[in-house]
């Protein structure tokens, strides 16, 4: 059994990397890339030359390809000690075209040139844009070099980098020794409550590992999952985070900062991750910080966009099962009576419409009628404002689940096991609840690790129609805003939840029955 | 020994007389004819229901169809004149006089609401039956012989596993990114990773009956493979089939919907495209009547198109032709 879960769970692997392989060749070989900008404010601010240095850079920082400019490599070439500060100083000063610039400055350029397009770079000179014979306004002239990255490397880097671990030897220049230091009282609560935390020096997070009171309870910094940084949605955060991450208020509480001060505050203290250069000449650090851990995430209330997606999620799930099972059973038991052509009537009905025609009908019902809340609101959370999601989501799944409880107990119901049972003597009551049940639930156990790992995937119309802050509607976003590296990484997510699905749903038939097997072995 | 006939006292015509052989006449059947299609037809009009849900099927597709052709929409012939926007039925005939054009209000544009859902109608409409055909005849045949050779089987339910795990959502909007958002991309989008679907659902079907005792025979005098996946096993999943089409053209449509609400659908005027201009109408009483009657519609259409499907995917499975 445990090989064969091995083996399925490495054949899921591969078919994961597979589908972020085509996802990339999607998005990054057949997209326009200059389609990232159109929803990036910083980008339509910029003018003239600066636009295309602000492309590069953009498109360097998301994986597009390798981007030099000039003074990057003149600046290198000061800090192995080749030229000196005057002549980098000199050599960086370009004219307004080609053949104006001073001399160093154009056999430097030629020395760049030579050097990047051995290297298989294209090296590109934008000459300056003039207005009234001065340089306008972002118009100084660039030299960059860049080197497209291909989608094979790109998935390499991506997949690689997936998992990060922090280790003392991840930051470069570190003040202080390097190394790791366990306290079983931790300094962020003032240093006398029991609280066991390991912190370190030279690692990328501060602490690596810490309690607190959220659940649960013990936290670790030293693996992180990096499934890409987001440009639009999120802008310039990474793709976990924007999904964990609280979305409340921020919220204050009395912290005790490393110098001592004490001070009514929404950092997050367990969350310091190391900022080079962030203390020195910075009064506002100097007062709290000893070290150079000092960027700290802000305390938020309310939840996480997965954490709204699953909550309502899972609640539907629940009520799916409780209702749905039952309803099948009876229309089963009922068959070609009214009750059951009520509830195939109902069926057909929830596959027919539309899903926004109902969700919106519900909304409109419980809106109007039942005075519900019809719109999430996350600053003032009320249970009520969860009822109706649920139910848009529970109805439709509970019509999934009757129609299958009530086909699979059907086929149970003419095979030969329950004749004989019949001619035994047994009640219809005891056939149905001890016979046919068991076997008709065994294939709708199947599906119920996808619904629970499904619910962690949220629902888009839903939560549009209902203003919830969930997951559903980051891919939706993501597309709309051209922003690739969320669709790559919120794909990723869900390829992982359907294979695990998948498998978790057949380890659990065989455990609920026994007569499926995996292993070759059993059998 | 001979007998003079005479003797009987019997005419001609009641004696007996040699008949000749006759090869052809001899293959005859006399038993009564039966013709399949001929017996679903029986079976589907023998309810009063489905001859209604036909007609109604009928209204539609007139009125998707013809309707267009004999009136003459023009989305923005009311544009410059404000007092024409988001009226309800009521006050849209009292303002333009009672024509059909009125029953059901009108839009922000000042645009008849009728009007604008039949013309809709026929774009989604289209749509949902181009899609189905081009996806139901590759995923039949392909899962046909998908079902059928265990060495298809092998290398598609891979590819099927991946392919199953890219978001459809994605598939279609990368398509609609790199292409325009026209009718054809969306035709090309949704049947491109689509079929898989159906025929990884018919190739379930197919291994399910593949090796039962009339197939074996069939392989033993020799049909080669393709033949007895199509001539042996594609009639039996007839009724199969049409239920799968009953409930995929539907699909289509809502899906066209889903998609043009969250704003990845065409740039043609269809009916999700409707839904999708009308739904910040939704928000300010009295209009929501702008909302619900494009809702209302596909609705209808998309039950109709159901139930159709369906009661003729009950008919056309001979069990039922008793």
């Amino acid at each position: 059994m445990t090989k064969y879960l091995l083996k399925r769970l490495l054949h899921g692997v591969i078919s994961i990397i597979f589908v972020v392989a085509i996802v990339m060749l999607l998005i990054y070989s057949l997209m326009d890339r200059d389609k990232i900008f159109s929803s990036d404010s910083a980008y339509s601010h910029q003018k003239n030359n600066a636009k295309i240095a602000y492309m590069y850079q953009k498109w360097e920082e998301y994986g597009y390809l390798d981007y030099v400019p000039y003074s990057d490599y003149m600046k290198s070439l000061m800090k192995s000690g080749d030229i000196d500060e005057a002549t980098y100083k000199e050599s960086v000063k370009l004219g307004k075209t080609a053949k104006q610039d001073k001399k160093i400055a154009k056999e430097n350029a030629a020395k760049f040139k030579k050097y990047y397009e051995s290297k298989g770079y294209t090296v590109e000179r934008v000459d300056a844009i003039t207005q009234r014979n001065r340089i306008a306004d972002g118009g100084a002239s660039l030299l960059f070099a860049y080197k497209n990255t291909p989608v094979t490397t790109r998935l390499f880097r991506y997949l690689t980098g997936i998992f990060k671990f922090d280790s003392v030897n991840t930051i470069e220049d570190i003040e202080g020794k390097r190394g790791l230091t366990f306290t079983w009282k931790d300094p962020a609560y003032g240093g006398d409550k029991f609280a066991p935390a390991l912190m370190g020096n030279g690692t990328n997070h501060k602490y690596l590992i810490y309690v607190d009171n959220k659940f649960p309870f013990v936290h670790q910094n030293m693996l992180s999952l990096n499934l890409g940084l987001s440009y639009t949605v999120n802008q310039g955060v990474e793709i976990t985070t924007t999904m964990t991450q609280s979305q409340g208020m921020t919220k204050s509480v009395m912290t005790t900062y490393p110098t001592g001060l004490q001070e009514e505050s929404a950092d997050d203290l367990h969350s310091a991750v190391y900022s080079a250069g962030s203390l020195v000449d910075n009064p506002i650090n100097e007062a709290r910080f000893t070290d150079n851990y000092t960027r700290v995430q802000l305390r938020r209330g309310g939840k996480s966009k997965l954490g709204y997606s699953f909550i309502i999620g899972i609640f539907d799930v629940i009520f799916a099962y409780l209702i749905g099972l039952p309803l099948g059973v009876l229309m089963a038991r009922k068959k070609d009576k009214f009750i059951d052509k009520l509830g195939t009537v109902y069926i057909m009905f929830i596959i027919a419409i539309p899903s926004l025609a109902y969700i919106f009908l519900f909304k409109a019902i419980g809106g109007s009628l039942f005075h519900l809340p019809t719109q999430f609101d996350t600053k003032d959370e009320i249970w009520p404002m969860y009822i109706l999601p649920i139910i848009s989501l529970c109805l439709p799944a509970i019509a999934g689940l009757m129609k299958w409880m009530r086909r699979f107990m059907i086929d149970q119901m003419s095979a030969d096991y329950v004749k004989f049972a019949r001619s035994g003597g047994l009640s219809e009551k005891e056939i149905f609840s001890k016979h046919i049940m068991k076997n008709a639930a065994v294939p709708m156990c199947h599906d119920i690790p996808a619904s629970v790992l499904g619910a962690l995937t949220g629902a888009i119309i839903t939560e549009r129609v209902y203003g919830v802050p969930g997951v559903g509607d980051v891919l939706t976003q993501a597309i709309g805003k051209y922003d690739n590296g969320v669709i790559v990484g919120v794909t990723l997510f869900y390829a992982v939840l359907s294979v695990l699905a998948l498998v978790l749903g057949d380890t659990l038939m065989s455990v609920v029955d026994p007569r499926i097997s995996f292993s070759t072995k059993d059998r | 020994m001979e007998y003079n006939l005479d003797q009987f006292g019997m005419s001609k015509e009641e004696l007996f007389a040699p008949v000749d052989h006759n090869d052809l006449e001899s293959e005859k059947i006399t038993a009564p004819r039966y013709s399949y299609w001929h017996s679903v037809f029986r079976v589907f009009f023998k309810k009063k229901i489905n001859i209604f849900i036909l007609a109604l099927l009928g209204v539609i597709v007139l009125l998707a169809y013809l309707y267009p052709l004999f009136v003459d929409y023009d989305r923005y012939m009311n544009v410059l004149d404000a007092s024409t926007k988001h009226l309800t039925p009521a006050k849209a005939i009292e303002r333009f006089g009672f024509s059909i054009h009125w029953i059901m209000g009108t839009g922000g544009a000042g645009q008849s609401t009728w009007d604008s859902i039949w013309y809709g109608s026929r774009i989604s409409i289209s749509l949902a039956f181009v899609c189905a055909l081009i996806n139901m005849t590759i995923g039949v045949l392909f899962g046909a012989i998908w079902g059928f050779s265990k060495k298809v089987d092998v290398v598609m339910i891979e590819i099927y596993n991946i392919v199953a795990n890219v978001p459809y959502l994605l598939v279609i909007s990368v398509m609609v990114m790199i292409f325009s958002a026209s009718f054809w991309t969306l035709v090309f989008a949704m049947t491109v990773t689509g079929w898989l679907a159906i025929a990884y659902f018919m190739r379930t079907q197919v291994l399910i009956i593949r090796d039962r005792e009339y197939n074996l025979a069939s392989k033993c005098l020799g049909t080669s493979s393709f033949k007895i996946a199509m001539k042996n096993i594609l009639p039996f999943l007839t009724s199969i089939i049409m239920t799968v089409v009953a409930t995929e053209i539907p699909s289509y449509i809502s899906y066209e919907v889903f998609l043009s609400y969250i704003g990845m659908g065409m740039s043609d005027a269809s009916l999700g495209r409707l839904i999708f201009e009308a739904e910040s109408a939704m928000l300010t009483p009295g209009w929501q009547f702008e909302f619900w009657c494009p809702v209302a519609v596909a609705s209808i259409i998309t039950v109709v198109l159901y139930v159709a499907g369906q009661n003729l995917g009950d008919a056309s499975d001979p069990r039922t032709h008793m």
